[in-house]
């Protein structure tokens, strides 16, 4: 139990770091937000008097595992997080008002820590009919969004519904719904992929920030490099049944019940990236492969387009649903033999007479040397 | 002259919910419930590979994640006629009550509980007092008059922050909350308490389906293997921990959740007469215990009761075209033979299309379409579904421990049976039926180890996997009771192919728009008559409508 | 008809050596992908400790990955210093009679509907125009080969090529693009040694031994048509 909850400049004093240090983070930060230097000041300022950053976590087109994934977290557990480190000022799955209270506190803490909150988005924002598809307190999920979205410091996509659309904007997409990266630009956006992410990911995502005063690394797609660098495949521990060629070939076969690799009944682990082989899930007891399911690649970018999940190539495009690529190479390999066996017999009946009359005639009389200096 | 509240969104539900009451002499006379967010997943299921269906329908809902996959699973074995072994069986009933548990805790705890409990006032409670009150009621080790004052204090640092975070706007003080501070003390306590033990419960969804929320289904059984000489799968250690899991589960349910509903309880019993709502009452029916197809053998049994007649359990026949039907008179929908007209999901239809008023909008134009769900009739009837059907059909079936443990809270309370039929009833039937199910996971357990000590350890049945063994065409249902109510997946396979899948699910029973007859479904009925002592502070409303637990992505998907 | 031949050495050895090392590389890397993607359950009730046949698969397959690739590369090279039936113009369509003798190649030799056979010296310009996308189809397996494996390696040269994963939006796709992409070169293949032997039958001009010696047998009048080109 914290006796009085130290300011975030006091917190890192605590883990080693220097008042130099921690200008040099105020700094990293500014700059990385694009502020001027004469905006240095304020973060450095805002960062050492705020007691808990203030947090708008706002829920589009959404399933709310994200929400539910991240009351998961056990280090720190979550009720820690929203007493000490954060304050959680709008979140509809917890907040303790509804209605216009509710918006309230939305547009409190977005007038009074302007440009200082971080504003975390679970959930896709559809943009079909505009707006229609999902509509909060009257508004449409694109007109609350961006309003918050225009004053956030930071913003935090949680999930594949947040960063690649997750299942609803999978084929069709009727309600066309879109992602925070393609919405907003210009403000730092961490990616949190998943579905949901590890909870552990999302509270060492939060802590990171608040811990070390800036943003993650960042990868090429804006995931925390700390989570998103290794594909599972690399660090599952089924990898050297991989190696060695040992596969489940159905579900509860005897391969199966050895725990061999799952790689031909469609696990998605070579193409994934995510920490679920190393952090595993709820607080390291499991994870999809461990309990005998291949990863279904669900921290990736169109994953639910990727089926049938029990194949490990996706089915091709236009074709049934247990079309592979390979079975329609096989067609056109055996489609081109044929093609090639009526072309040599066409050739051997249209052609014939001009061979044989070749045939006679080219006798090869004089064999010269001379062909090479054509070179050039 | 009536007044017009708007109270959107609902909080601490899941989902996006908006409620409009007309309000007369501080009484609502008339409501409407709104879902506000739609996917399309029913259309983005089309032309699918029905084996996967289970991933795609499970990420409808994060909350009560697994069920959707429960249902995808068996509806897709019910259209193959694929029969699981007993211990996918087992396994699936495990995950089943090891959700049911958390779901229900986390509701009582984290969705409802800042309805009847005031934080605000907990800080003026004696931490001597309240140790008092709650060692007398309850053996749980936690309840020192340290441990209570060290609570007082971390709160009281967290209010003087100023920074209130979700605490916020609450509605503290409002002549509504009726708890002394001491009680609200205890509140707060288990409050944290319960958010630190759900993510426990849950690891019984990570050892058996690798991950929560969102473990890992398999069409004819689990993915998980049973190799008890082997480190890979279901070995002693792993079952030990799932034992475990169960016990501790149970002794915080005992001794934490239903302590706690017993002495709030009492002093709430006007809410034994408020919010009863419509008054037919129907389950699927779930926990099968000698395989799915012997419906009989179900802990959760199947049934309706209409007009709050215990007497008369009345059958439902799923596959009946004439029985279940979706309305879409009042939902943006369009339906090939008009408004008016109700489906059967096995010809069930999503056209997705929008009518209501332009936004940003205040208020919606209730006479025609109003809500994203459909509106689900049991021959034409509303029905409400969830715990408290589930408790009242299993009391009335006679249930041995329902029946039992349903009086003994009666009787604590001093109230009669029609108490049940209320927001209060609702409320209680989610704790009781938490206990009951606690006591039947460790059954579950029991003899799953018994059937591997036979020598069973068969896990799938994978006969039917290849789609070469499937008919041209072949349909099926599945069935479940979710946390929220009975929920029921339909398909339609065609050519190896999803040709039409239809979800009708617990809250899109409860919270749905008023059918083709102008009749309310559970949310609109129960609020008819719900005081409200401030209309701008909507306490009440919100006590009613979460004692249903709504879910919104379940309702419209 | 012009019916004295005479020797010319069309295929330097650079040109050549590349072709071998090439139709080696792509043969071993067709072979070991399809493996990579289809393994094949040769091994039931082992312990993973003992083998690792799929790994080398996969070794082999990355090997012959590198050959290919600086292979390609120097053939690019080559492109540019090699003799005129190695040059680039050779591939890329740019004149009008090129795309004129395109449609009559097509019109001669594969529909068939025309006689007398057009004989190139080097490539004839529909072939040219073939293996110009056929050079293309090896960048483009390079590129998402090198992009998938610059996950697994920590050597910086695959590292160049990661740029291709997000602009592909995924591993899964990269992946399945560079498995579809197998069967273009096993069709290709199949297609170009028949047509090397229909050439070397039809004309009888060496087509096949061509690639082996360099030396082609070119009508005497056709060589003298062609010295302007
Ligand atoms: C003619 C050229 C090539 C052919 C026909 C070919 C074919 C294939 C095929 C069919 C696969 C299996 C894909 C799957 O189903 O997952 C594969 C995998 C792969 N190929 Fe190639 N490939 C070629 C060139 C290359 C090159 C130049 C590289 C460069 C490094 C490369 C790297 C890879 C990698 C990294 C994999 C994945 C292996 C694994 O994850 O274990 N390939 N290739
Ligand atoms: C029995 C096997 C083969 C023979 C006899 C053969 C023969 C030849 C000949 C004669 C040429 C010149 C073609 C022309 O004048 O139009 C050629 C070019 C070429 N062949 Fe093959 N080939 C064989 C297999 C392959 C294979 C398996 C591949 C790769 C998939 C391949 C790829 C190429 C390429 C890319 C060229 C253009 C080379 C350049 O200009 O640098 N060949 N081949
Ligand atoms: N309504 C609903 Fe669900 C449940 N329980 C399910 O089918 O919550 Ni998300
Ligand atoms: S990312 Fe997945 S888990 Fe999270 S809200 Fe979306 S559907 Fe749910
Ligand atoms: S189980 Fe999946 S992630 Fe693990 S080694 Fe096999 S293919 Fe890779
Ligand atoms: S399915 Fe998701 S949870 Fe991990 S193992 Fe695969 S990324
Ligand atoms: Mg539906």
């Amino acid at each position: 139990m914290t006796e009085h909850s130290p300011t975030m400049w006091e917190e890192i004093k605590g883990q080693g770091y220097s008042r130099r240090d921690f200008l040099k983070f105020c700094a990293w930060t500014a700059a990385f937000l694009g502020l001027e230097s004469s905006g240095i000041g304020k973060v450095v300022h805002a960062m050492e008097t705020k007691t808990r950053l203030p947090v708008i976590w706002l829920h589009g087109q959404e399933c709310t595992c994200c929400s539910e994934s991240f009351i998961r977290t056990s280090h720190p557990i979550v009720g820690d997080i929203i007493l000490d480190h954060i304050s959680l000022d709008y979140t509809e799955t917890l907040m303790a008002p509804s209605g216009h209270q509710a918006e309230k506190s939305l547009h409190d803490t977005m007038k009074k820590y302007k440009g200082e909150y971080i504003l975390c988005v679970e959930g896709s924002i559809p943009l079909g009919d505009d707006g229609v598809y999902c509509c909060i307190g009257g508004k449409t999920m694109l007109q609350v969004f961006e309003e918050a979205a225009s004053g956030a410091k930071a913003i935090i996509a949680w999930g594949n519904c947040a960063t690649y659309g997750c299942v609803q904007s999978a084929k069709p997409n009727p309600t066309d719904a879109t992602t925070v990266q393609k919405l907003v630009s210009g403000k730092p956006i961490i990616n949190v992929p998943g579905c949901p992410p590890i909870a552990e990911v999302m509270a060492g995502t939060i802590l990171h920030v608040l811990t070390f005063g800036r943003i993650p690394e960042l990868d090429g797609q804006g995931r925390p490099k700390a989570f998103y660098s290794r594909r599972v495949h690399d660090t599952c521990y089924r990898r050297p049944n991989y190696d060695a060629g040992l596969f489940v070939e159905t579900f509860d076969d005897e391969n199966a019940k050895k725990g061999y690799c799952l790689y031909k009944v469609g696990c998605r682990g070579p193409v994934t990236y995510n920490a679920c082989a190393i952090n595993k899930w709820n607080n390291g007891v499991s994870y999809p492969i461990q309990s005998g399911h291949g990863c279904l690649g669900c921290s990736e970018n169109d994953f639910w387009a990727h089926g049938p999940f029990y194949k490990h190539l996706a089915s091709f495009p236009g074709f049934g649903i247990e079309t592979t690529a390979d079975d329609i190479g096989i067609a056109l390999g055996a489609a081109t033999a044929v093609g090639i066996t009526a072309h040599a017999v066409s050739t051997n009946i249209k052609k014939r007479k001009e061979i044989n009359k070749e045939v006679e005639i080219s006798r090869i009389k004089n064999i010269e040397k001379e062909g090479g200096e054509k070179n050039g | 002259m009536a007044k017009r509240i708007v109270v959107d969104p609902i909080t601490r539900i899941e989902g996006h919910l908006r409620i409009e009451a007309e309000i007369e002499n501080g009484k609502i006379i008339d409501a409407y419930s709104s879902g506000t967010m739609v996917r399309g997943i029913e259309l983005i299921l089309q032309g699918r590979d029905p084996r996967d269906a289970w991933a795609f329908t499970e990420r409808v809902c994060g909350v009560c994640t697994t069920v959707h996959a429960l249902a995808s699973v068996r509806c897709v074995e019910n259209a193959l006629d694929i029969k699981i072994p007993p211990n996918a069986e087992l396994v699936r009933n495990l995950m089943f009550c090891a959700l049911y548990m958390q779901d229900h805790v986390v509701h009582f705890y984290h969705l409802h509980a800042l309805d009847w409990v005031d934080v605000v006032s907990a800080l003026k409670a004696d931490p001597k007092a309240t140790s008092e009150i709650a060692q007398s009621i309850s053996p749980w080790p936690k309840s020192s008059p340290k441990y209570f004052s060290g609570l007082q204090k971390r709160l009281t640092t967290f209010v003087e922050s100023g920074q209130l975070g979700i605490f916020a706007n609450g509605y503290w003080g409002h002549p509504a909350y009726k708890l002394p501070p001491e009680i609200n003390l205890i509140g707060v306590a288990h409050y944290l308490e319960a958010l630190e033990w759900q993510k426990e419960i849950v690891k019984i969804h990570a050892i058996l389906g690798g991950k929560n929320p969102h473990p890992n289904y398999l069409v004819g059984g689990a993915p998980v293997s049973i190799n008890i000489n082997e480190a890979n799968a279901l070995n002693m250690e792993r079952l030990a921990y799932i034992q475990q899991l169960l016990q501790n589960a149970k002794t915080f349910i005992d001794q934490v959740y239903i302590p706690d509903l017993l002495a709030v309880a009492p002093y709430y019993l006007d809410w034994a007469g408020i919010g009863g709502g419509v008054s037919n009452y129907l389950s699927y029916g779930d926990l099968p215990t000698n395989g799915y197809a012997d419906i009989s053998s179900f802990k959760l049994p199947r049934g309706i009761i209409l007009n709050r007649d215990l007497k008369n359990i009345v059958e439902i026949d799923p596959t009946d075209e004439e029985e279940i039907k979706e309305y879409i008179t009042h939902s943006y929908y369009d339906y090939s033979d008009g408004d008016k007209a109700g489906k059967h999901p096995w010809k069930g239809e999503t056209n997705l299309n929008y009518t209501g008023p332009k936004p940003p909008y205040d208020q919606l134009n209730v006479s025609s379409k109003y809500s994203w769900l459909k509106t689900p009739r049991w021959k034409n009837k509303a029905m409400e579904v969830g715990p408290l059907s589930r408790m009242l059909v299993a009391y009335a079936k006679g249930d041995e421990q329902v029946v039992e443990l349903t009086n003994a809270v009666l009787k604590k309370l001093n109230a009669p049976v029609g108490a049940l039929f209320s927001t209060l009833g609702r409320t209680a039937a989610r704790g009781i039926e938490s206990a009951v199910v606690a006591n039947w996971a460790l059954e579950f357990y029991d003899q799953l180890i018994a059937n591997i000590k036979n020598g069973d350890s068969r896990m799938a049945n994978m006969e039917k996997w290849e789609p070469e063994t499937w008919p041209a065409e072949a349909k099926g249902v599945g069935l479940t009771e979710a946390p929220r109510g009975a929920l029921a997946h339909w398909i339609v396979i065609k050519d190896k192919k999803i040709d039409n899948y239809q979800l009708v699910v617990p809250t899109t029973w409860n919270g749905s728009p008023r059918d083709a007859d102008g009749q309310r479904s559970a949310f609109e009925e129960s609020l008819i008559g719900t005081p409200v002592a401030d209309p701008e502070q909507p306490l009440e409303i919100i006590r009613t409508i979460h004692s249903f637990d709504p879910c919104l992505a379940c309702a419209v998907h | 008809m012009g019916n004295e031949m005479r020797r010319v050495y069309v295929w330097q050895l650079p040109v050549r050596l590349f072709h071998w090392i090439n139709a080696t590389s792509i043969l071993v890397l067709a072979v070991t992908g399809y493996i990579i993607g289809n393994p094949p359950a040769i091994q039931s009730s082992a312990e993973a400790s003992f083998g690792y046949w799929f790994g080398t698969v996969r070794f082999v397959h990355f090997l012959f990955a590198y050959i290919f690739f600086f292979n390609f590369v120097y053939r690019i090279y080559f492109g540019f210093v090699g003799n005129r039936f190695a040059k680039w113009s050779n591939f890329i369509p740019h004149s009008k009679e090129q795309f004129a003798e395109m449609g009559r190649v097509f019109k001669i030799d594969i529909l068939q509907i025309a006689q007398a056979p057009l004989k190139a010296i080097g490539h004839n310009s529909l072939a040219g125009f073939m293996y110009f996308i056929t050079f293309l189809v090896f960048l483009f397996q390079a590129i998402t080969g090198f992009g998938i494996y610059s996950a697994m390696s920590n050597s910086w040269f695959p590292k160049l090529f990661t740029w291709i994963v997000p602009m592909m939006s995924g591993d899964a796709y990269v992946r399945v693009w560079h498995h579809v992409m197998m069967w273009f070169f096993v069709i290709f293949s199949m297609i170009h040694v028949y047509l090397v032997f229909y050439h070397d039958y039809v004309e009888g001009r060496g087509t096949i031994s061509s690639m082996g010696g360099g030396w082609k047998f070119i009508e005497k009048e056709r060589l003298k048509e062609d010295v302007t080109h």
